[in-house]
């Protein structure tokens, strides 16, 4: 175990070398002089080459990249050459928690989205509800994230009175058709049994909570963020809920899909099949007995998403104007700031390094089999 | 790191398992009887429904919009069962609709010059135009007019053309060199394996979408530049997938016996191993297209791909995007002719991979 880690660790320093390499040679892929290119033509001589100074032009490259390094290393990214000048470091440490928060909210949002439908589609798999829940959740991944934050936009901001009608009349319509099924069956099977005042419980709570989300849903900001310390938490998570949950419908759909496949594997071997003789009930079945054994799949991909949502926040941040490293990267690009694009390359892609291999590592750590290395 | 197939899994392209089936569930024997009527009824009903919607029959949003849903739900429906008419009942519709609207955009793409579209990209020849016009589908402007009067459906055709071009043009260059490395590294192992791994790990130590910022950041936004980067993006996939490929072969009986009896290692390489290493890879095209298009889409939406005056889907929405509470249909007619598009590459891609890479038959077997 301890030499597996270490393994994993020492592979870890070439790509980290070689990542870092890949962000500061980004300055040498710029065609021309990169001062003029930050300048524009029209700049003075004597501008150009104060910026060519600041970037370090005048040295050859080996050098620069030592000292760029060296720096690195001591949270020292150099400043940004457009106006306003700035530490690049200090704008990193503003925004970089602003984009871990999306990237843990819109996490935490996909997994509570997608077990509860996971586990109920594994347990009707075929029925119409999972063919109807997977060809959605094909859909959602077909959707670039651009474009379903700017649907969430429409509905959620723009048509606000309609969505809210829209949530009363469909979840009532739901409660309703519920409860009649289960009066019906009740009827048929000539008593009221367990699972028919489930359904009831369950058709009321539908209802409750269409008439909640129609009186009392919150009012989301078309853009901009507020800091926990600026407005407190739950004007904070009100103003991050949107990006967040934009990311999440993405990911929430590969989770489900991905924990649904397993479940059914699962729900077919025998200790299932054991505690069902032993007349367990079909909830304790699938959360404590199946759930466990096929989350093993979910938790890798859950790894993996949460390194990749801290790419996919650029496309939030920049439709909700929030400021986290995403908007900054495509700010900086925009106005060739070439130290901040480096820097932001630089620390988004040793994070999702460095989650990647947690997540490996934590993978060894749950299955025992791998722990072992015995596979 | 595990195994292949979770490292594969690690980019975007594909984390989710095989398809759920949607031919399985058998229809219950009421709906079957009544194919012929559902067919016949869903076709027209749905196509008149449609085309109420769509032309100013129906002159409020959300009811002209509601028309339109209904009608279309129709139309799918009556297609449904046409097509289960015709095919049997495990025909799998979204497929062909698929396939369909593949070729559609495709050939829309190809034709763009010679189709009669209204102008789509000079401002100053639309000057007569009126702007701003909503959709109706049997008009001069079928998807309506921008603020500038230039016509939506023909930006769409020409963003068609740069999307396909650059997605198709990525995968390749993709699909060459790093299924090259890739055959390589799984051949020869030892050294060679470590470098080409070590060069593809920090490519993708990089977000996906973070490496193609960094690329086009330095590079000017041309369709040339964008389609280098996005081929980028795409090498290291190929080079996982190819090298995992020629792993399963190069201890087959074959393989040794072509060693055995003589042969060299390129024609090993090109002619034992490539034929069978390449079907899979080919079959993961229609996906890595359908990530590549998302990709280049979101670059253009923020503003970083091919620019104006030369329409994207990703442009156009994003031009629409500051009056689209007034105007939603200068987003949702891009974004919904990307989100098909998207979604039909990911659904004939899906059948393609069932169809020639052995593992997802494998696992999709296993259902």
């Amino acid at each position: 175990m301890g030499t597996m880690i270490a393994g994993k660790l020492l592979r870890l320093v070439p790509i980290v070398l070689l990542v870092s390499l890949g962000s500061f040679l980004l300055l040498e892929l710029v065609p021309g002089d990169p001062a003029l290119a930050v300048l524009g033509e029209t700049a003075t001589p004597e501008r150009v080459a104060e910026v060519r100074a600041e970037l370090g032009l005048d040295r050859p490259l080996a050098e620069r990249y030592g000292e760029w390094l060296g720096g690195v290393v001591t949270g020292d990214f150099g400043r940004s050459v457009v106006p306003p000048v700035q530490d690049v470091s200090t704008m990193i440490a503003a925004r970089l928690p602003v984009t871990l928060e999306i990237a843990l909210l819109a996490m935490l949002m996909s997994l509570a989205m997608a077990v509860p439908f996971g586990l109920w589609t594994a347990h009707r798999a075929g029925a119409p509800l999972d063919t109807a829940v997977g060809g959605a959740a094909f859909a959602a991944i077909s959707m670039p994230s651009f474009l379903s934050a700017l649907v969430l936009v429409f509905f959620l901001i723009f048509n606000r009175g309609s969505v809210r009608l829209l949530v009363l009349v469909l979840g009532l319509a739901l409660a309703a058709g519920v409860a009649v099924r289960a009066v019906r069956s009740a009827r048929r099977d000539g008593g009221w049994e367990r699972s028919h005042r489930l359904a009831l419980v369950g058709a009321a709570v539908a209802a409750g909570v269409a008439v909640l989300l129609a009186v009392a849903l919150p009012v989301f900001p078309r853009q901009g963020f507020v800091r926990i310390t600026g407005g407190g938490l739950i004007e904070n998570l009100r103003s991050a809920f949107l990006p967040a949950l934009t990311l999440a419908l993405v990911e929430g759909a590969v989770f489900l899909r991905v924990l649904r496949n397993d479940l059914v594997g699962t729900l077919q071997e025998d200790f299932v099949l054991a505690a069902r003789a032993k007349g367990m009930s079909t909830p304790h079945v699938l959360v404590r007995d199946a759930l466990r054994p096929s989350s093993f799949s979910l938790v890798t991909v859950a790894g993996v998403t949460l390194g990749r949502l801290l790419g996919g926040t650029v496309i939030v941040e920049t439709v909700f104007r929030v400021p986290g490293m995403g908007s900054m990267l495509v700010d900086a690009i925009q106005t060739k700031d070439f130290p901040v694009v480096q820097a932001s390359v630089l620390v988004l892609a040793l994070l999702f390094v460095l989650i990647n291999t947690a997540v490996d590592l934590s993978y060894a750590y749950l299955d025992p089999r791998i722990r072992r290395g015995g596979r | 790191m595990v195994d292949a197939e979770p490292l594969l899994d690690a980019r975007d392209v594909e984390v989710a398992p095989p398809p759920a089936p949607d031919e399985a569930t058998p229809a219950p024997a009421g709906w079957r009887r009544h194919r012929r009527a559902i067919a016949a009824a869903g076709l027209v009903g749905g196509a008149a429904v449609t085309w109420m919607g769509t032309t100013g029959a129906v002159d409020l949003p959300w009811p002209r919009a509601a028309t339109v849903v209904v009608g279309v739900a129709l139309l799918l429906a009556g297609i449904d069962s046409a097509l289960k008419l015709w095919r049997g009942e495990r025909v799998q519709t979204a497929l062909w609709l698929s396939v369909a609207w593949l070729v559609i955009v495709g050939a829309a793409a190809l034709l763009a010059d010679v189709l009669p579209l209204a102008e789509a990209q000079d401002p100053s020849r639309t000057l007569t135009e009126p702007s701003l016009v909503r959709p109706d589908l049997f008009s001069e402007h079928p998807l309506g007019t921008d603020r500038q009067s230039l016509d939506i459906l023909g930006g769409v055709v020409y963003g068609a053309r740069v999307s396909l071009t650059v997605g198709l043009g990525a995968v390749a260059i993709g699909l060459v060199v790093g299924g090259f490395l890739g055959l390589l590294a799984g051949y020869y192992r030892g050294r060679v394996d470590a470098v080409i791994g070590l060069v593809t790990d920090a490519l993708i130590a990089f977000p996906p979408l973070i490496l193609l910022l960094a690329l086009v950041s330095a590079l000017e936004p041309s369709v040339r530049n964008v389609t280098i980067g996005l081929a980028v993006l795409s090498i290291p996939i190929y080079v996982r997938l190819a090298r995992a490929n020629t792993l399963r072969y190069a201890e087959r009986d074959f393989v040794v016996m072509a060693r055995a009896l003589g042969g060299r290692d390129r024609r090993i390489l090109f002619r034992e191993l490539l034929p069978n290493v390449l079907p899979p890879l080919v079959s993961y095209g229609f996906v890595v297209v359908a990530v590549l298009v998302v990709a280049e889409a979101s670059l253009s939406y923020l503003g970083l791909s091919v620019q104006r005056p030369n329409p994207t889907w990703g442009n156009l929405i994003a031009a629409g995007e500051d009056s689209f509470d007034r105007h939603p249909h200068l987003v949702f007619a891009p974004g919904i002719v990307l989100f098909l598009t998207v979604f039909a590459l990911n659904r004939v891609g899906e059948a393609a991979r069932v169809l020639w890479d052995p593992r997802a038959r494998r696992a999709d077997g296993g259902r």
